[in-house]
């Protein structure tokens, strides 16, 4: 785990080092198995609902690619952060063994209610660099006083 | 006919009415099972020890995991496993095509392993749009996470699914 | 479904019979419940790979339907005390599986009842594809 990351230390327009997957087959089974979607549209390559969706693959779950920015926004927040709030919408399908990075960047930093807290644009990203899960997240740090 | 949809005020009025309360639970095993299917290695959701040296209850629940409902059969959704419970809003929707629309998750506390938490859910905003597809219709709910034993809010997640 | 007790099984006799269709989703459900994250058994691509004509049901899952179709039978009150196959034959998803068991033996033994029996999955063309044992003990009516 990397060091804690302080109030301090970031600065707005800073941008988070990405996070990177490319989800195959076992891992979408995975995420099925803990997330408990077991949607047939994520593994099975002879789903009815592909063609009609014009989809030659299976896709990513959107909940698979809000995760990745889970990992991105508690990572930043490290174990004595905390995250707030994060939220994403879907706004474009992810392929099976596709790569997709997680980021995001600061936009505001303030506090609040005795918390310091940071706001980013958060986001996944395809490999063409399509924003196809943009978001927003807010992120109470530690700070060295 | 989905073309012909529209939002009545008796849909509206569904708005905010709470259905009845579901429990999910938070365990070792399936905070790790979650871990695993996101891919992440962070021991904070692995090792209990580890957590616990780090001034955590238990293993974390990686963000966006806010437990597993308890499952029984014919009171489940089979595929996504969601309860199908008693009160809250009963809309009926035409179209046929789904989509999520979006996530978001507030903390107010961390969630571990160990936790049993009591959720209820309410609709919570209704829009219409046209689109090259015809009428899509948003709905977006609001679940509230409570910790059984506590009484407290611990996280609302909001949950936007697209029907076209 | 009525206990059964054991003076009501005779050897030979055929216990109630369980049909099993998976779909490529019960295979699914299995890996998460298992934890068997096989390819082999979601990913066909990874499964002719390795010289399978497609997807294949896990094992464990046949042994897991045999389970089932012996605890439907014992009743609350019966136990199951050993059971057991060999995975001979591959069965694949959409496919009925049809579990089976005979009874082999009866007996009773410090004042518990016995009943052994050969237990197996077959394919629709009827050929055994996991046969095996199981020992239970059953109420008696007395």
């Amino acid at each position: 785990m990397a060091d804690q990351v302080y109030f301090e230390n970031l600065s707005v327009g800073q941008e988070l080092p990405p996070i990177k997957i490319a989800p195959d087959k076992q891992q979408l089974v995975k995420f099925a198995a803990g997330s408990g979607d077991f949607n047939p549209l994520h593994f099975d390559e002879n789903f009815p609902l592909l063609k009609p969706m014009g989809l030659t693959e299976n896709i990513v779950h959107g909940r698979f690619k809000y995760a990745q920015v889970g990992r991105l926004v508690f990572a930043l927040a490290g174990y004595k952060g905390r995250v707030k709030k994060f939220g994403v919408s879907y706004r474009g399908m992810d392929m099976l063994n596709k790569e997709i990075t997680a980021g995001g960047v600061v936009t505001a930093k303030r506090q609040e209610g005795g918390e310091n807290l940071v706001d980013l644009d958060v986001w996944t990203m395809d490999v063409e660099g399509k924003k196809t899960t943009p978001g927003t997240a807010t992120v109470a740090l530690p700070s060295r006083r | 006919m989905a073309d012909e949809f529209e939002i009545t005020d008796e849909m509206r009025a569904q708005i905010g009415v709470d259905s009845e309360p579901w429990t999910y639970e938070v365990t070792t095993t399936s905070v790790r099972m979650y871990a695993r299917g996101i891919g992440t290695e962070d021991p904070i959701h692995y090792d209990v020890d580890f957590a616990k040296s780090q001034g955590f209850r238990s293993i974390v629940a990686p963000l966006g995991y806010l437990g597993t409902p308890v499952y029984l059969p014919g009171q489940n959704d089979p595929t996504f496993g969601f309860p199908r419970r008693a009160g809250g809003p009963r809309l009926n929707i035409p179209m046929k095509g789904l989509l999520d629309g979006g996530t978001e998750t507030e903390y107010l506390d961390v969630i571990c392993a160990g936790d049993v938490l009591v959720e209820t859910s309410h609709l919570a905003d209704l829009k219409l749009r046209d689109s090259a597809r015809g009428k899509m219709l948003f709905i977006t709910n609001e679940s509230v996470y409570k910790n059984k034993e506590t009484g407290q809010v611990v996280a609302k997640q909001r949950l936007t699914s697209i029907h076209y | 479904m009525a206990q059964v007790h054991f003076e009501d099984v005779k050897e030979g006799d055929e216990i109630p019979q369980l049909k099993k269709n998976c779909s490529t989703q019960q295979l699914v459900l299995w890996a998460a419940g298992s934890g068997d994250f096989y390819q082999i058994h979601y990913d066909k691509d990874f499964a002719q790979a390795t010289g399978l004509k497609g997807l294949i049901v896990h094992g464990a899952l046949k042994n897991a339907f045999l389970g089932q179709l012996l605890h439907d039978w014992i009743g609350e009150a019966g136990q199951v005390r050993r059971f057991g196959c060999s995975y001979r034959g591959m069965d694949e998803p959409n496919q009925d599986i049809l579990c089976r068991g005979v009874v082999t033996k009866k007996y009773s033994e410090g004042g518990k009842h016995f009943v052994e029996l050969d237990v197996w999955t077959e394919k629709p063309d009827g050929k055994k594809t996991s046969p095996g044992t199981a020992l239970v003990t059953l109420p008696s009516k007395n």
